[in-house]
């Protein structure tokens, strides 16, 4: 080896390590350094090895998080259960019914591929398993961590072909990767459950759908993600993994104020006041004197389904079980391809950018379960209801997604049913399209009486909407709801200017109008009369 | 071909790979995707060429399209459109350019790589422009 390519070759190695030095972060300025987390997780020897099922992982992370397992036991997240304080209904997704997929009774390995746990296919489950519980379903940032339907809750960690015999592999999840890579909860965890609730995107809520991943200021004013950014935890504040706001006892009214930093407070952090507090507007302080009567959605979501999902507006399962000349199942699509009839599930409306309803809601929802009577003869059954009223004190106008639909019942017991839909079996409707077998099955599996015949009621559901806030140069016009046929027509008990007319006032008005116009005019004709004869006269 | 040739350039090659596993850059997919349906599909969309879905080509097609590095059939760089020079022209119309003003280049064009990969046909979680 010669002396040159020896000098050459050191300085090489030198150069090399001077590199080295600066890149690997001995020079603090160019270490690479995660700001939004305290600990990489994948660091953690625990997490560095392959899992062969995911209640592995979760013993990995209870390892450390030690309490973890037993605070998620506590929340409506893992329960599914809700006892209402003061209805004494017992609600919950494992209790109620509604008029998208109707139940989970009997279909829980598709159902509960949203709920946070693994291996809820029945109703054994072990509600006291730690290992159960799906850390990874909320704190998941790899976007890549899904939970299948029919898998009970579990995600697939193989590849699979699916359907089978079709050749069309879906891969398995590398959950050692999303186990090392987990962080806070954010828009997109909720949104792997909330934003598809109903059965797809955007379908249930009207004002929850995939396009609030990542929103622009114009869909909503705080998770915008150019600006505010919000996550759901912003407002939906939790506490040992229980998380602010609920479907069976929302806040209606939130005379509270805004919460202080350091003061205890027990109310809700997810309504507009927490932050806004009760006199929000500054420019224009006459619109505070809405603020006792009118929720801030109703003026600051004009219209919900914004951002460009479209959301289902009607279910009509009496439709269902249409089947194409060769025997086999329907699909209908719309111009814009979105489903409207499937044979399986029957026939839907979708809508876009929809303008909402309105209702006083004082917060008591209350529900039609399947225990309860129902009647035909009645015009609509309602699911749910929203109590309410202009003079109880407790009451505002809120704006709602009304969720209209046909669904099975049974004429002889009358009581709504719980069919068994989900399931590659015998009995499962969207297989075999045979009601009786289907309801058969569910009812048994709820623990209810089915007498085996079917028939279908007119049933509605409502959705009061609070996500999607508009920024206040979109907020609603005054006209609006100050004119004749405005969006608030058939609110009662509230006089609207503009819409609401009284004829002695509008008597005494305008005669009052009258009186001036005459008098005015009367002036001003007098005034130049006495000026032309007072010219006369000077002109002789 | 000697030893002594070969020597420097293996050593500088194999520290230059521990340096870049010991400081490599954790991608932002997120932040990639904001910048992607911002600033690209906003202007993809105005101009004739219309949105273009991650979901529209495979993983290897994003890799190579991102290596070769020629937008708009070589006319200029990918680069060109993840740089803070571009991004400074457009901040004033653009708030995902204004919010990302300062984020280096390379992980920028890293997050958005990360994105289309993680979003692209026969990727991990196939994503749309919106």
């Amino acid at each position: 080896m010669g002396l040159v390519s020896l000098r050459r070759s050191a300085g090489c190695v030198l150069a090399g390590l001077l590199y080295l030095f600066a890149a690997s972060g001995v020079v603090a300025d160019t270490k690479p350094l995660k700001l939004n987390t305290t600990a990489d997780h994948s660091k953690f020897k625990e997490l560095q090895r392959e899992f062969q099922s995911a209640p592995e992982v979760t013993k990995a992370c209870l390892s450390c998080h030690t309490e973890a397992a037993g605070q998620v036991h506590r929340t409506k997240h893992w329960k599914w259960e809700f006892l209402h304080p003061a209805s004494g209904q017992k609600l919950g997704k494992k209790e109620v019914l509604n008029n998208f997929c109707i139940s989970i009774a009997s279909n829980y390995s598709a159902c509960t591929s949203c709920h946070v746990g693994y291996g809820w296919k029945d109703a054994s489950f072990d509600f006291t398993s730690e290992e159960n519980v799906d850390c990874l379903a909320c704190h998941d940032t790899t976007g890549i961590y899904k939970k299948p339907p029919g898998l009970a809750g579990h995600p697939q960690l193989k590849d699979v072909e699916n359907p089978p015999g079709s050749g069309k592999i879906t891969k398995g999840i590398d959950i050692a990767k999303v186990a090392q890579k987990v962080g806070k909860s954010s828009r997109d965890n909720c949104g792997s459950c909330h934003f598809y609730g109903g059965g797809g995107d955007g379908v249930k809520h009207g004002d929850l759908d995939s396009s609030l991943a990542a929103p622009d200021k114009d869909l909503d004013v705080h998770m915008d993600a150019t600006g505010l950014d919000f996550t759901c935890a912003a407002c939906h504040k939790g506490s040992s993994h229980d998380v602010a706001g609920s479907r069976y006892t929302p806040t209606a009214m939130d005379k509270g104020g805004a919460h202080m930093r350091g003061k205890e407070d027990k109310s809700n952090p997810a309504t507009c006041v927490s932050c806004h507090d009760t006199a929000p507007h500054k420019q224009d302080a006459r619109l505070n004197t809405h603020t006792g009567k009118i929720a801030c959605q109703t003026c600051h979501i004009p219209e919900f389904a914004r951002g460009g999902v479209p959301t289902k507006m009607s279910w009509d399962w009496s439709k269902a079980g249409e089947r194409d000349a060769e025997g086999k199942q329907i699909v209908r699509k719309d111009a814009k391809g979105h489903i409207i009839y499937e044979s399986r599930k029957g026939a839907f409306e979708l809508g876009e950018n929809v303008k909402p309803e309105y209702f006083w809601f004082n917060g008591d929802v209350n529900y039609t379960l399947a225990t309860d009577k129902v009647d035909k003869t009645d015009s609509v059954t309602r699911i749910n209801w929203l109590g309410g009223s202009p003079d109880d004190g407790k009451s505002m106008i809120w704006p709602v997604k009304v969720f209209r639909g046909s669904q099975p019942y049974d004429p002889v017991n009358k009581t709504l049913v719980k069919p068994h839909t989900a399931g590659n079996d015998d009995t499962g409707y969207w297989k075999n399209l045979v009601w009786d077998k289907a309801i058969e099955v569910g009812m048994k599996d709820a623990g209810l009486p089915f007498s085996g015949k079917v028939d279908f009621v007119k049933t509605e559901m409502f959705w009061p909407i609070t996500h999607m806030v508009a920024p206040k140069e979109k907020a609603l016009a005054c006209t609006e709801c100050h004119s004749k046929s405005g969006r608030l027509a058939g609110i009662t008990g509230v006089y609207i200017p503009g819409r609401d007319a009284n004829s002695l006032v509008d008597t005494f008005g305008w005669g009052i109008a009258l009186f001036s116009l005459v008098g005015s005019v009367g002036h001003g004709l007098m005034r130049i009369a006495s000026r032309r004869k007072h010219e006369e006269k000077e002109n002789g | 071909m000697k030893p002594a040739k070969i020597l420097g350039p293996t050593l500088m090659l194999a520290l230059l790979g521990a340096s870049l596993s010991a400081s490599a850059y954790d991608a932002d997919w997120k932040r990639g995707r904001i910048y992607y349906r911002s600033v690209c599909t906003s202007c993809h969309v105005a101009l004739p060429v219309g949105q273009i879905n991650p979901s529209s080509k495979t993983m290897a097609e994003w890799s190579g399209y991102l290596q070769a590095d020629k937008h708009a059939k070589g006319k200029d760089s990918v680069k060109h459109y993840v740089s803070k020079s571009y991004r400074a022209s457009i901040k004033s119309a653009n708030k995902a350019a204004e919010k990302f003003a300062d984020v280096p280049d390379q992980e920028l064009l890293d997050d958005v790589k990360a994105f289309l990969v993680k979003g692209a046909k026969d990727g991990e979680a196939p994503a749309s422009c919106s």
